[in-house]
Protein backbone atom coordinates (compact mmCIF):
# COMPACT_ATOMS: atom_id res chain seq x y z
CA UNK A 1 0.00 0.00 0.00
CA UNK A 2 2.64 2.50 1.14
CA UNK A 3 5.20 1.52 -2.07
CA UNK A 4 1.59 2.17 -4.55
CA UNK A 5 1.35 5.37 -3.07
CA UNK A 6 4.97 6.29 -3.17
CA UNK A 7 4.83 5.09 -6.97
CA UNK A 8 1.43 7.15 -7.36
CA UNK A 9 3.89 10.27 -5.95
CA UNK A 10 6.75 9.57 -8.33
CA UNK A 11 4.63 9.30 -11.42
CA UNK A 12 3.11 12.62 -10.06
CA UNK A 13 6.09 13.96 -10.00
CA UNK A 14 7.45 12.93 -13.14
CA UNK A 15 4.36 14.26 -14.84
CA UNK A 16 4.47 17.55 -13.16
CA UNK A 17 8.08 17.94 -13.86
CA UNK A 18 7.18 17.52 -17.76
CA UNK A 19 4.50 19.86 -17.82
CA UNK A 20 6.62 22.64 -15.51
CA UNK A 21 9.53 22.48 -17.97
CA UNK A 22 7.67 22.32 -20.96
CA UNK A 23 5.71 25.72 -19.65
CA UNK A 24 9.11 27.27 -18.47
CA UNK A 25 10.74 26.40 -21.98
CA UNK A 26 8.73 29.19 -23.92
CA UNK A 27 8.31 32.26 -20.91
CA UNK A 28 10.58 34.74 -21.89
CA UNK A 29 10.51 35.88 -19.04
CA UNK A 30 12.03 32.43 -17.38
CA UNK A 31 14.30 32.86 -20.60
CA UNK A 32 15.94 36.02 -19.04
CA UNK A 33 16.31 35.03 -15.76
CA UNK A 34 17.71 31.60 -15.90
CA UNK A 35 19.67 32.31 -19.26
CA UNK A 36 20.24 35.78 -19.75
CA UNK A 37 20.77 37.47 -16.78
CA UNK A 38 23.50 34.60 -15.49
CA UNK A 39 25.29 34.97 -19.02
CA UNK A 40 25.46 38.84 -19.02
CA UNK A 41 26.63 38.13 -15.38
CA UNK A 42 29.85 35.65 -16.26
CA UNK A 43 30.63 37.90 -19.05
CA UNK A 44 31.00 41.39 -17.07
CA UNK A 45 32.57 38.79 -14.07
CA UNK A 46 35.26 37.35 -17.00
CA UNK A 47 36.22 41.07 -18.37
CA UNK A 48 36.45 42.47 -14.43
CA UNK A 49 38.65 39.43 -13.70
CA UNK A 50 40.76 39.60 -17.00
CA UNK A 51 43.83 41.49 -14.65
CA UNK A 52 43.49 38.40 -12.11
CA UNK A 53 45.89 35.83 -11.57
CA UNK A 54 44.87 32.54 -11.60
CA UNK A 55 42.40 30.29 -12.96
CA UNK A 56 39.09 32.54 -12.14
CA UNK A 57 37.13 31.96 -15.25
CA UNK A 58 35.58 28.40 -14.25
CA UNK A 59 34.79 30.26 -10.81
CA UNK A 60 33.16 32.58 -12.35
CA UNK A 61 31.46 30.39 -14.78
CA UNK A 62 30.04 28.30 -11.57
CA UNK A 63 29.55 31.21 -10.02
CA UNK A 64 27.29 33.29 -12.48
CA UNK A 65 25.59 29.52 -12.92
CA UNK A 66 24.49 30.30 -9.07
CA UNK A 67 23.12 33.26 -9.37
CA UNK A 68 21.05 31.50 -12.12
CA UNK A 69 19.49 29.21 -10.08
CA UNK A 70 18.76 31.06 -6.85
CA UNK A 71 16.81 34.05 -9.37
CA UNK A 72 14.92 31.16 -10.58
CA UNK A 73 13.97 29.89 -7.42
CA UNK A 74 12.90 33.25 -6.18
CA UNK A 75 11.12 34.16 -9.30
CA UNK A 76 9.63 31.15 -10.75
CA UNK A 77 9.79 28.50 -7.90
CA UNK A 78 8.83 31.37 -4.82
CA UNK A 79 5.27 31.68 -7.32
CA UNK A 80 4.47 27.90 -7.74
CA UNK A 81 1.81 28.17 -5.66
CA UNK A 82 0.89 31.49 -6.35
CA UNK A 83 0.53 31.11 -10.11
CA UNK A 84 -1.98 28.27 -9.96
CA UNK A 85 -3.87 30.92 -7.82
CA UNK A 86 -4.09 33.07 -10.29
CA UNK A 87 -5.10 30.49 -13.27
CA UNK A 88 -7.78 29.35 -10.76
CA UNK A 89 -6.37 25.76 -10.79
CA UNK A 90 -5.25 25.85 -6.73
CA UNK A 91 -8.70 24.68 -5.54
CA UNK A 92 -8.63 21.79 -7.57
CA UNK A 93 -5.08 20.57 -6.68
CA UNK A 94 -5.83 20.85 -3.42
CA UNK A 95 -8.89 19.15 -3.61
CA UNK A 96 -7.48 16.27 -5.37
CA UNK A 97 -5.98 13.30 -3.05
CA UNK A 98 -2.78 13.56 -3.86
CA UNK A 99 -1.03 16.11 -1.66
CA UNK A 100 0.05 19.90 -2.78
CA UNK A 101 3.25 19.49 -1.60
CA UNK A 102 4.02 16.61 -4.03
CA UNK A 103 2.64 18.65 -6.92
CA UNK A 104 5.09 21.70 -5.35
CA UNK A 105 8.12 19.35 -5.20
CA UNK A 106 7.60 17.96 -8.99
CA UNK A 107 7.43 22.08 -10.05
CA UNK A 108 10.66 22.78 -8.20
CA UNK A 109 13.05 20.56 -9.20
CA UNK A 110 11.95 21.54 -12.61
CA UNK A 111 12.82 25.13 -11.93
CA UNK A 112 16.10 24.00 -10.24
CA UNK A 113 17.07 21.60 -13.27
CA UNK A 114 16.14 24.22 -15.82
CA UNK A 115 17.78 26.41 -14.24
CA UNK A 116 21.24 24.46 -14.28
CA UNK A 117 21.31 24.96 -17.70
CA UNK A 118 22.55 28.20 -17.16
CA UNK A 119 25.89 26.91 -15.58
CA UNK A 120 26.10 24.65 -18.65
CA UNK A 121 25.75 27.78 -21.11
CA UNK A 122 28.34 29.78 -19.16
CA UNK A 123 30.51 27.34 -19.48
CA UNK A 124 29.92 27.01 -23.34
CA UNK A 125 30.52 30.83 -23.39
CA UNK A 126 33.31 31.05 -21.66
CA UNK A 127 35.18 27.78 -23.39
CA UNK A 128 34.22 27.95 -26.95
CA UNK A 129 34.07 32.26 -27.68
CA UNK A 130 35.67 33.21 -24.98
CA UNK A 131 38.24 30.37 -24.96
CA UNK A 132 38.92 30.21 -21.28
CA UNK A 133 40.94 26.91 -19.92
CA UNK A 134 37.51 25.58 -18.37
CA UNK A 135 38.62 22.22 -16.32
CA UNK A 136 37.02 20.87 -13.08
CA UNK A 137 39.69 20.26 -10.51
CA UNK A 138 37.81 17.12 -9.09
CA UNK A 139 34.84 16.11 -11.80
CA UNK A 140 33.59 13.47 -9.64
CA UNK A 141 33.32 15.14 -6.55
CA UNK A 142 31.54 18.38 -8.18
CA UNK A 143 28.70 16.01 -9.37
CA UNK A 144 28.04 14.87 -6.33
CA UNK A 145 28.03 18.36 -4.93
CA UNK A 146 25.81 19.42 -7.57
CA UNK A 147 23.42 16.76 -6.66
CA UNK A 148 23.59 18.05 -3.10
CA UNK A 149 23.11 21.84 -4.31
CA UNK A 150 20.09 20.44 -6.33
CA UNK A 151 18.73 18.47 -3.15
CA UNK A 152 19.18 21.64 -0.89
CA UNK A 153 18.23 24.59 -3.46
CA UNK A 154 14.77 22.51 -4.27
CA UNK A 155 14.07 21.84 -0.59
CA UNK A 156 14.08 25.50 0.21
CA UNK A 157 12.53 26.29 -2.74
CA UNK A 158 9.61 23.75 -0.71
CA UNK A 159 10.34 26.35 2.02
CA UNK A 160 9.61 29.70 0.06
CA UNK A 161 6.52 28.39 -2.47
CA UNK A 162 4.01 27.91 0.82
CA UNK A 163 5.48 30.89 2.59
CA UNK A 164 5.01 33.02 -0.47
CA UNK A 165 1.58 31.88 -1.04
CA UNK A 166 0.72 32.31 3.16
CA UNK A 167 2.15 36.03 2.98
CA UNK A 168 1.13 37.93 -0.31
CA UNK A 169 2.87 40.82 0.46
CA UNK A 170 6.01 38.89 0.67
CA UNK A 171 6.16 38.55 -3.41
CA UNK A 172 6.92 42.58 -3.07
CA UNK A 173 10.08 42.05 -1.62
CA UNK A 174 11.47 39.26 -4.24
CA UNK A 175 13.20 41.94 -6.36
CA UNK A 176 15.35 42.79 -3.05
CA UNK A 177 15.86 39.14 -2.10
CA UNK A 178 17.90 38.51 -5.12
CA UNK A 179 21.12 40.27 -5.05
CA UNK A 180 21.12 40.13 -1.30
CA UNK A 181 22.27 36.00 -1.73
CA UNK A 182 24.50 36.27 -4.27
CA UNK A 183 26.63 38.85 -1.91
CA UNK A 184 26.14 36.76 1.32
CA UNK A 185 26.54 32.78 -0.39
CA UNK A 186 29.38 33.84 -1.66
CA UNK A 187 28.59 33.28 -5.55
CA UNK A 188 30.94 35.20 -7.41
CA UNK A 189 33.13 36.64 -4.27
CA UNK A 190 34.33 34.90 -1.05
CA UNK A 191 32.70 36.08 1.82
CA UNK A 192 35.64 37.05 3.31
CA UNK A 193 35.67 40.83 1.71
CA UNK A 194 32.34 41.22 3.95
CA UNK A 195 32.46 42.87 7.24
CA UNK A 196 32.46 39.86 10.33
CA UNK A 197 29.43 40.46 11.50
CA UNK A 198 27.85 38.52 7.88
CA UNK A 199 29.57 35.35 8.42
CA UNK A 200 27.07 33.70 10.78
CA UNK A 201 24.31 34.76 7.65
CA UNK A 202 26.22 33.19 5.36
CA UNK A 203 26.56 29.97 7.19
CA UNK A 204 22.76 29.70 7.65
CA UNK A 205 22.66 30.24 4.10
CA UNK A 206 22.00 26.42 2.16
CA UNK A 207 22.54 28.07 -0.91
CA UNK A 208 26.40 29.29 0.57
CA UNK A 209 27.06 25.76 1.65
CA UNK A 210 26.07 24.93 -2.12
CA UNK A 211 29.01 27.31 -3.69
CA UNK A 212 31.24 26.27 -1.38
CA UNK A 213 31.49 22.98 -2.44
CA UNK A 214 30.97 23.95 -5.79
CA UNK A 215 33.99 26.25 -5.98
CA UNK A 216 36.19 24.00 -4.05
CA UNK A 217 35.73 20.93 -6.13
CA UNK A 218 35.60 23.06 -9.31
CA UNK A 219 38.73 25.30 -8.95
CA UNK A 220 40.10 22.58 -6.17
CA UNK A 221 42.08 24.87 -3.98
CA UNK A 222 40.57 23.89 -0.26
CA UNK A 223 41.06 20.27 1.14
CA UNK A 224 38.88 17.58 0.78
CA UNK A 225 37.55 17.78 4.46
CA UNK A 226 36.10 21.18 3.79
CA UNK A 227 34.22 19.87 0.62
CA UNK A 228 32.64 17.10 2.97
CA UNK A 229 31.70 19.39 5.60
CA UNK A 230 29.81 21.81 2.92
CA UNK A 231 27.81 18.55 1.80
CA UNK A 232 26.93 17.75 5.30
CA UNK A 233 25.44 21.01 5.82
CA UNK A 234 23.66 20.94 2.70
CA UNK A 235 22.16 17.53 3.79
CA UNK A 236 21.26 18.58 7.09
CA UNK A 237 19.26 22.01 5.68
CA UNK A 238 17.65 19.68 3.38
CA UNK A 239 15.98 17.98 6.30
CA UNK A 240 15.39 20.96 7.85
CA UNK A 241 13.94 22.28 4.93
CA UNK A 242 11.94 19.43 3.85
CA UNK A 243 9.74 19.80 7.48
CA UNK A 244 9.69 22.63 7.50
CA UNK A 245 8.38 22.54 3.91
CA UNK A 246 5.80 19.83 5.29
CA UNK A 247 4.33 22.15 8.20
CA UNK A 248 4.23 25.13 6.13
CA UNK A 249 1.94 23.28 3.58
CA UNK A 250 -0.32 22.02 5.98
CA UNK A 251 -0.64 25.58 8.01
CA UNK A 252 -0.70 26.77 4.40
CA UNK A 253 -3.90 24.71 3.49
CA UNK A 254 -5.82 24.81 6.73
CA UNK A 255 -5.34 28.17 6.64
CA UNK A 256 -6.68 28.70 3.08
CA UNK A 257 -9.51 26.33 4.26
CA UNK A 258 -10.71 27.93 7.55
CA UNK A 259 -10.71 31.70 5.99
CA UNK A 260 -12.12 30.18 2.28
CA UNK A 261 -8.42 32.42 0.93
CA UNK A 262 -8.10 29.59 -1.22
CA UNK A 263 -8.89 31.14 -4.82
CA UNK A 264 -8.23 34.93 -3.37
CA UNK A 265 -5.64 36.82 -5.37
CA UNK B 1 -0.24 82.27 -28.22
CA UNK B 2 0.07 82.41 -24.39
CA UNK B 3 -3.23 80.38 -24.38
CA UNK B 4 -1.72 77.98 -25.96
CA UNK B 5 1.65 77.74 -24.66
CA UNK B 6 -0.67 77.12 -20.96
CA UNK B 7 -2.47 74.55 -22.98
CA UNK B 8 0.85 72.52 -24.03
CA UNK B 9 2.35 72.72 -20.63
CA UNK B 10 -1.19 71.72 -18.84
CA UNK B 11 -1.40 68.66 -21.06
CA UNK B 12 2.41 67.94 -20.43
CA UNK B 13 2.27 68.21 -16.58
CA UNK B 14 -1.03 66.49 -16.13
CA UNK B 15 0.37 63.59 -18.45
CA UNK B 16 3.47 63.46 -16.47
CA UNK B 17 1.60 63.73 -12.77
CA UNK B 18 -1.14 61.23 -13.89
CA UNK B 19 1.23 58.78 -15.34
CA UNK B 20 3.21 58.66 -12.33
CA UNK B 21 0.31 58.44 -9.78
CA UNK B 22 -1.26 55.65 -11.89
CA UNK B 23 1.84 53.84 -11.87
CA UNK B 24 3.05 53.92 -8.37
CA UNK B 25 -0.71 53.83 -6.29
CA UNK B 26 -0.75 50.57 -6.62
CA UNK B 27 2.47 50.37 -4.82
CA UNK B 28 2.52 50.09 -1.16
CA UNK B 29 5.37 51.25 0.93
CA UNK B 30 7.59 47.82 1.65
CA UNK B 31 7.72 46.82 -2.44
CA UNK B 32 8.72 50.77 -3.53
CA UNK B 33 11.21 50.34 -0.55
CA UNK B 34 12.23 47.21 -1.67
CA UNK B 35 11.75 47.97 -5.07
CA UNK B 36 13.76 51.28 -5.02
CA UNK B 37 15.85 51.31 -2.04
CA UNK B 38 17.04 47.96 -0.57
CA UNK B 39 17.56 46.49 -4.48
CA UNK B 40 19.85 49.02 -5.69
CA UNK B 41 21.67 49.08 -2.60
CA UNK B 42 22.18 45.34 -3.09
CA UNK B 43 23.27 45.79 -6.47
CA UNK B 44 25.93 48.25 -5.82
CA UNK B 45 27.43 46.56 -2.98
CA UNK B 46 27.45 43.15 -5.45
CA UNK B 47 29.62 44.83 -8.44
CA UNK B 48 31.15 47.06 -6.02
CA UNK B 49 32.40 43.73 -4.20
CA UNK B 50 33.27 42.04 -7.07
CA UNK B 51 34.71 44.71 -8.58
CA UNK B 52 37.05 44.85 -5.66
CA UNK B 53 37.98 40.79 -5.53
CA UNK B 54 38.99 41.73 -9.25
CA UNK B 55 41.18 44.98 -9.05
CA UNK B 56 41.61 45.53 -5.52
CA UNK B 57 39.75 47.59 -2.42
CA UNK B 58 41.06 51.23 -3.79
CA UNK B 59 39.09 50.67 -6.59
CA UNK B 60 35.57 50.63 -4.93
CA UNK B 61 34.49 53.84 -6.37
CA UNK B 62 34.98 53.11 -9.66
CA UNK B 63 31.85 50.53 -9.29
CA UNK B 64 30.05 52.12 -7.09
CA UNK B 65 30.08 55.52 -9.01
CA UNK B 66 29.12 53.19 -11.67
CA UNK B 67 26.72 51.59 -10.11
CA UNK B 68 25.02 54.36 -8.61
CA UNK B 69 24.39 56.00 -12.11
CA UNK B 70 23.15 53.21 -13.94
CA UNK B 71 20.81 53.32 -11.42
CA UNK B 72 19.16 55.72 -13.47
CA UNK B 73 18.22 52.80 -15.38
CA UNK B 74 15.46 51.96 -12.97
CA UNK B 75 13.01 54.62 -13.54
CA UNK B 76 14.49 55.23 -16.85
CA UNK B 77 13.38 51.95 -18.29
CA UNK B 78 11.26 50.25 -15.92
CA UNK B 79 8.83 53.51 -14.94
CA UNK B 80 9.07 54.83 -18.10
CA UNK B 81 7.85 51.66 -20.26
CA UNK B 82 5.36 50.87 -18.18
CA UNK B 83 3.96 54.41 -18.24
CA UNK B 84 3.95 54.02 -21.94
CA UNK B 85 3.00 50.28 -22.38
CA UNK B 86 0.35 50.32 -19.48
CA UNK B 87 -2.20 52.16 -21.48
CA UNK B 88 -2.60 48.76 -23.98
CA UNK B 89 -3.36 46.60 -20.93
CA UNK B 90 -5.61 49.27 -19.11
CA UNK B 91 -7.58 49.56 -22.26
CA UNK B 92 -7.29 53.65 -22.39
CA UNK B 93 -5.16 53.64 -26.05
CA UNK B 94 -8.07 54.67 -27.47
CA UNK B 95 -9.26 57.61 -25.58
CA UNK B 96 -5.48 58.17 -25.80
CA UNK B 97 -5.42 58.78 -29.21
CA UNK B 98 -8.69 59.95 -29.78
CA UNK B 99 -7.70 63.07 -28.33
CA UNK B 100 -6.81 66.05 -29.98
CA UNK B 101 -3.32 66.60 -27.65
CA UNK B 102 -0.52 67.04 -28.50
CA UNK B 103 0.75 64.10 -28.93
CA UNK B 104 4.93 64.86 -28.29
CA UNK B 105 3.70 66.35 -25.20
CA UNK B 106 1.61 63.29 -23.86
CA UNK B 107 4.58 61.10 -25.27
CA UNK B 108 7.63 62.80 -23.17
CA UNK B 109 5.29 64.21 -20.45
CA UNK B 110 5.20 60.13 -19.40
CA UNK B 111 8.96 60.09 -18.58
CA UNK B 112 8.99 63.32 -16.58
CA UNK B 113 8.00 62.13 -13.15
CA UNK B 114 10.74 59.08 -13.90
CA UNK B 115 13.34 61.51 -14.40
CA UNK B 116 13.03 62.80 -11.25
CA UNK B 117 12.71 59.18 -9.14
CA UNK B 118 15.72 57.95 -11.33
CA UNK B 119 17.83 61.28 -9.90
CA UNK B 120 16.37 60.46 -6.55
CA UNK B 121 17.28 56.70 -6.99
CA UNK B 122 21.11 57.87 -7.94
CA UNK B 123 21.87 60.15 -5.39
CA UNK B 124 20.55 57.38 -2.48
CA UNK B 125 22.99 55.48 -4.50
CA UNK B 126 25.43 57.45 -4.15
CA UNK B 127 24.79 58.37 -0.16
CA UNK B 128 25.15 54.82 0.09
CA UNK B 129 28.81 54.71 -1.18
CA UNK B 130 30.05 57.67 0.56
CA UNK B 131 28.34 55.81 4.16
CA UNK B 132 29.19 52.55 3.19
CA UNK B 133 32.02 51.91 1.07
CA UNK B 134 34.39 55.16 1.85
CA UNK B 135 33.60 56.88 -1.65
CA UNK B 136 35.42 60.54 -1.53
CA UNK B 137 32.91 63.89 -2.85
CA UNK B 138 35.35 66.33 -1.24
CA UNK B 139 36.61 66.85 -4.62
CA UNK B 140 33.48 67.19 -6.15
CA UNK B 141 31.65 69.81 -7.88
CA UNK B 142 27.76 68.94 -6.54
CA UNK B 143 26.15 71.05 -8.72
CA UNK B 144 27.84 69.59 -12.01
CA UNK B 145 27.16 66.25 -10.45
CA UNK B 146 23.27 67.50 -9.94
CA UNK B 147 23.28 68.31 -13.68
CA UNK B 148 25.02 65.22 -14.78
CA UNK B 149 22.64 63.05 -13.05
CA UNK B 150 19.73 64.59 -14.62
CA UNK B 151 20.98 64.43 -17.99
CA UNK B 152 21.68 60.56 -17.80
CA UNK B 153 18.13 60.21 -16.08
CA UNK B 154 16.92 62.00 -18.91
CA UNK B 155 18.43 60.62 -21.76
CA UNK B 156 17.90 56.67 -20.11
CA UNK B 157 13.96 57.70 -20.19
CA UNK B 158 14.41 58.42 -23.39
CA UNK B 159 15.26 54.54 -24.47
CA UNK B 160 12.79 54.03 -21.87
CA UNK B 161 10.19 56.06 -24.14
CA UNK B 162 11.24 53.73 -26.89
CA UNK B 163 11.04 50.40 -25.04
CA UNK B 164 7.17 51.55 -23.80
CA UNK B 165 6.45 52.17 -27.79
CA UNK B 166 7.90 48.65 -28.68
CA UNK B 167 5.34 47.51 -25.85
CA UNK B 168 2.75 48.31 -27.52
CA UNK B 169 3.32 46.40 -30.33
CA UNK B 170 5.02 43.08 -28.44
CA UNK B 171 3.61 40.84 -25.98
CA UNK B 172 6.48 40.48 -24.18
CA UNK B 173 8.30 43.12 -23.11
CA UNK B 174 9.83 42.89 -20.17
CA UNK B 175 12.21 40.68 -22.15
CA UNK B 176 13.40 43.21 -23.90
CA UNK B 177 13.71 45.66 -20.58
CA UNK B 178 15.76 43.22 -18.70
CA UNK B 179 18.00 42.56 -21.28
CA UNK B 180 18.76 46.09 -22.18
CA UNK B 181 18.84 46.56 -18.31
CA UNK B 182 21.54 43.91 -18.06
CA UNK B 183 23.61 44.77 -20.92
CA UNK B 184 23.68 48.49 -20.04
CA UNK B 185 25.55 47.39 -16.82
CA UNK B 186 27.95 45.67 -18.82
CA UNK B 187 28.55 47.96 -21.78
CA UNK B 188 28.17 51.61 -20.62
CA UNK B 189 31.40 51.22 -18.01
CA UNK B 190 29.59 51.17 -15.00
CA UNK B 191 31.37 48.00 -13.79
CA UNK B 192 34.41 47.47 -16.66
CA UNK B 193 36.15 50.54 -18.20
CA UNK B 194 34.56 51.07 -21.81
CA UNK B 195 37.96 51.53 -23.34
CA UNK B 196 39.04 47.75 -22.20
CA UNK B 197 35.93 46.27 -24.22
CA UNK B 198 36.51 45.05 -27.78
CA UNK B 199 36.33 48.01 -30.54
CA UNK B 200 33.00 46.91 -32.01
CA UNK B 201 31.77 46.69 -28.50
CA UNK B 202 33.32 50.13 -27.70
CA UNK B 203 30.94 51.43 -30.69
CA UNK B 204 27.66 50.08 -29.68
CA UNK B 205 28.20 51.16 -25.45
CA UNK B 206 28.90 54.64 -27.33
CA UNK B 207 25.34 54.73 -28.84
CA UNK B 208 23.85 53.89 -25.32
CA UNK B 209 22.51 56.28 -22.91
CA UNK B 210 24.83 56.20 -19.62
CA UNK B 211 28.14 55.56 -20.99
CA UNK B 212 28.99 59.17 -21.17
CA UNK B 213 26.64 60.23 -18.06
CA UNK B 214 28.71 57.88 -15.99
CA UNK B 215 32.35 58.67 -17.15
CA UNK B 216 30.78 62.57 -16.62
CA UNK B 217 30.03 61.87 -13.28
CA UNK B 218 33.76 59.93 -12.49
CA UNK B 219 35.14 62.79 -13.79
CA UNK B 220 33.50 65.20 -11.52
CA UNK B 221 33.91 62.93 -8.15
CA UNK B 222 37.39 63.59 -9.13
CA UNK B 223 37.52 67.03 -9.33
CA UNK B 224 37.06 68.04 -12.78
CA UNK B 225 35.26 71.17 -14.00
CA UNK B 226 31.61 71.11 -15.65
CA UNK B 227 33.26 72.68 -18.48
CA UNK B 228 35.93 69.93 -18.68
CA UNK B 229 33.11 67.21 -19.28
CA UNK B 230 30.57 69.28 -21.40
CA UNK B 231 31.20 67.67 -24.38
CA UNK B 232 30.22 64.62 -23.11
CA UNK B 233 27.49 66.28 -20.92
CA UNK B 234 26.43 67.23 -24.56
CA UNK B 235 26.85 63.46 -26.47
CA UNK B 236 24.78 62.76 -24.00
CA UNK B 237 21.93 64.75 -24.32
CA UNK B 238 22.68 63.82 -28.51
CA UNK B 239 22.09 60.67 -27.24
CA UNK B 240 18.67 61.15 -25.27
CA UNK B 241 17.40 63.23 -27.92
CA UNK B 242 17.82 60.24 -30.54
CA UNK B 243 16.34 57.58 -28.61
CA UNK B 244 12.79 60.42 -27.31
CA UNK B 245 12.69 61.29 -31.46
CA UNK B 246 13.09 57.47 -32.45
CA UNK B 247 10.44 56.44 -29.70
CA UNK B 248 8.35 59.02 -31.01
CA UNK B 249 8.13 58.13 -35.10
CA UNK B 250 7.49 54.75 -33.85
CA UNK B 251 4.85 56.50 -31.48
CA UNK B 252 3.19 57.96 -33.56
CA UNK B 253 3.73 55.28 -36.23
CA UNK B 254 1.91 52.80 -34.47
CA UNK B 255 -1.18 55.28 -33.86
CA UNK B 256 -1.34 55.35 -37.46
CA UNK B 257 -1.28 51.73 -38.36
CA UNK B 258 -3.55 50.59 -35.77
CA UNK B 259 -6.44 53.51 -36.74
CA UNK B 260 -5.84 52.06 -40.42
CA UNK B 261 -5.92 48.38 -39.20
CA UNK B 262 -8.62 48.70 -36.17
CA UNK B 263 -5.96 46.98 -34.12
CA UNK B 264 -5.68 49.58 -31.41
CA UNK B 265 -6.55 47.43 -28.36
CA UNK B 266 -5.07 43.89 -29.82
CA UNK B 267 -3.30 42.14 -27.28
Amino acid sequence: MASKRLRSYLRTIGQVFVLQFKQLAIDGFIIFIVLVQPLLIAIMGLWMMRERQGNYAIFIVVGSGMTGLWSSLLYITGSNINVERWLGTLEMLVGTPTPLAVTVIGKTLSNVVMSLSSMILGYVLAALIFRFPLTLAHPLLFVVSLICSVAAFATFGLVIAPFFAINRQLQGWVNALEFPMYILAGFMFPIALLPGWTTPISYALAPYWAARALHATSSGNVPLSDVFLSWGMMLLFSVIYLLLSGWLFRVMVHKARVDATLSLQ
Amino acid sequence: MMKRLQAALRIFFTSAYYSYIALFRWFRPAPYIASKIIMPLAQILFFAFLGMYASGRDQASFYVIGNAVQLAAISGIYGVTMSVGGERWAGTLGYLFGAPANRMLIFVGRAFMHIIDGMLGVMLGLMWGVLLLGVDLSHTDLGALALTILITAASTSGMGLLLGCLSLIMRNVMFINNTVYFLMLALCGANVPVSSLPGWVQRISYVLPLTRGIASAREIVDGASLRSVGPMLGGEVLVGAVYILLGYVLFRQFEIQAKKRGTLDVM
